[in-house]
């Protein structure tokens, strides 16, 4: 290395695939924000804004303490909620993730149906969900229980599918080659390599779960989040604060109680 | 397969006089499963549900998702991809916002760049914002800021910055510590051994995991509407409100098309970031939502 100094190699030129990117990221931000096409962004104005509405800020930093024993029973169903979609959805993931795998269902249109069909189940926001089912069924919990249902299959059995996609194939040739049929293979060379994981995933959607019953009670799903609709529609925002700062704890308290199960589970 | 019993290899391994071993018992299990199921038990007897509605429902869900797609009301298509752009754009902010914020506050919360009451601290911080959902957020800032896009890209960005902030957190906790000490070798100063021994390190990942988090945002933002945050969700709610069934089912339309659609873009460009022009690896962290 006897380079002269002062004769350092000029630096690589950027790549094109960096220069578009930070066009096309320039691009969309200035289409996105900007006050032409977009949401016109203006941290001013927000201000602005939030200075007009100084006594509904106030009435947010007044916490009605009082309200708290009234939301415990909406609390409850929405915990109720969330354990019941969590059990039923995980179920059902289980059949949706097998046969979403090519390892354990070779039958092509099988397959390509249930990929299908998953894909398109996870592109519909649970809330939606929440709004067709309470329209179909009736305003309560029950809408809100199916639509987390849906979620819940959609999140699990995509996860799971993948990891069934991954498994050593090992001990399913091993199976095969004992002559087990298909159900048989997936019972005892499949599923306990996947069991820890689909655990796992089944406690990550329930923590989803309790997050998101917090809010599909709001379109008439049930759950607390009935409650913050009626009384933001009261303009009641000192009891919306205490119902914001309880759905903090509890969601807080419950998934850092799930996080460290799975942690041992994987 | 008679002489399959005689032959050496799979003959029962049993010898006489050798009963098989009990399983060991596993009390934290047992009580672990126990629990689950009182959970459920409880779950299912306390919740005010009338069965009979199981059996009409799904009925009405066919004939109302008959209304809907059969056919849904074309002419409708180009109102709803307006709210859909406007979506899009609430999203983008929102993400963008969420990432300025949440990459230093991922580099404090990093146990191996941060010293380790500052990280936990700033860890907690990231916990507490993941705990609100978006759409809670959004309903406390549409009365704040008022209705429309403003409320609804203030409560993803905030949202963002949890998730982000955490993500990011583990990324620079993963990382190799070489160039790090490399750095420090030389003399370098804490913000350049930040700059050129750990950013450099994590820049793909966590440039990723924001296209990620775009996804996933547009997803909410394409709902934050029902509570008057701005975007398609505000015209999914008067279109559902009003029993106009064709023309929400053209709006779930639009939101699934443009949703499958970017979702295909943006998954492509994280792979080209993260595995180079050559090589394609999948990233989709299950942490991410």
């Amino acid at each position: 290395m006897t380079a002269p100094a002062g004769a350092r190699p000029a630096k690589p030129r950027p790549g094109w695939g960096l220069v578009a990117g930070l066009v096309g990221f320039a691009a969309l931000t200035w289409w996105a924000g900007g006050a032409r096409y977009g949401i016109g962004f203006s941290v001013a104005e927000m201000i602005d804004n939030a200075r007009r509405a100084r006594r509904i800020v106030s009435d947010f930093f007044n916490p009605d303490w009082n309200f708290a024993p009234a939301t415990v029973a909406p609390f409850v169903e929405t915990l109720q909620m969330a354990i019941l979609a969590a059990v039923i959805g995980c179920g059902a993931a289980l059949i949706v993730a097998f046969l979403a795998s090519r390892l354990t269902t070779p039958n092509n249109p099988v397959y390509l149906v249930d990929k299908g069909g998953l894909n398109v189940l996870r592109a519909l926001p649970d809330l939606l969900y929440a709004l067709v089912f309470v329209a179909a069924f009736s305003i309560g919990p029950l809408g809100g229980i199916l639509a987390l249902i849906m979620f819940n299959v959609g999140v699990v059995a995509k996860l799971l599918s993948e990891t069934v996609d991954g498994v050593d194939t090992g001990p399913v040739e091993a199976a095969q080659a004992a002559g087990a049929g298909r159900l048989q293979t997936v019972r005892t060379a499949v599923f306990p390599q996947v069991l820890p994981n689909y655990l796992a995933y089944s406690l990550y959607a329930f923590e989803l779960n309790l997050r998101a019953s917090t809010v599909i009670g709001y379109v008439g799903a049930g759950g607390i989040g009935q409650l913050v609709q009626t009384q933001v529609a009261r303009f009641a925002y000192g009891r919306v604060t205490v119902i914001i700062v309880e759905i903090f704890v509890i969601v807080f308290v419950i998934e850092s109680i799930s996080i460290a199960l799975r942690r041992r589970l994987v | 397969m008679a002489q399959a019993s005689t032959d050496p290899l799979t003959a029962p391994r049993t010898r006489p006089g050798t009963a098989r071993p009990r399983p060991p018992r596993r009390p934290l299990r047992m009580a672990l499963w126990l629990a689950v199921t009182g959970a459920v038990l409880w779950a299912a007897l306390g919740v005010d549900v009338d069965l009979s509605d199981l059996l009409v429902g799904p009925g009405r869900l066919l004939s109302i998702a008959g209304l809907m797609f059969t056919p849904p009301d074309w002419a409708y298509a180009g109102r709803a991809f307006e709210g859909m752009l406007e979506s899009i754009q609430i999203a983008w902010i929102g993400t963008l916002l969420g990432a300025v914020f949440s990459l230093p506050l991922g580099f404090l919360a990093a146990k191996n760049v941060t010293a380790a009451t500052g990280s936990t601290v700033a860890r907690q911080v990231l916990n507490g914002i993941r705990a609100v959902p978006e759409l809670i957020l959004a309903i406390a800032f549409v009365p704040i800021l008022g209705l429309g896009a403003f409320a609804g890209t203030m409560a993803i960005g905030l949202h963002s910055i949890g998730t982000l902030g955490k993500l990011t957190a583990e990324v620079i906790e993963g990382i190799d510590a070489g160039p790090v000490e490399a750095a420090r070798a030389t003399g370098a100063s804490t913000s350049a051994v930040m700059r050129w021994g750990v950013l450099p390190q994590v820049l793909p990942d966590v440039v990723a995991f924001w296209l990620y988090r775009f996804e996933i945002n547009l997803r909410t933002s394409a709902i934050l509407g029902l509570v008057g945050a701005g975007g398609v969700g505000g015209i999914l709610q008067n279109t559902l409100q009003y029993r106009r069934w064709d023309k929400a089912g053209m709006t779930i339309l639009v939101i699934v098309a443009a949703t499958v659609a970017i979702d295909a873009v943006s998954s492509r460009i994280r792979r080209r970031i993260i595995a180079g022009p050559d090589r394609a690896v999948v990233v989709a962290p299950v942490e991410a939502t």
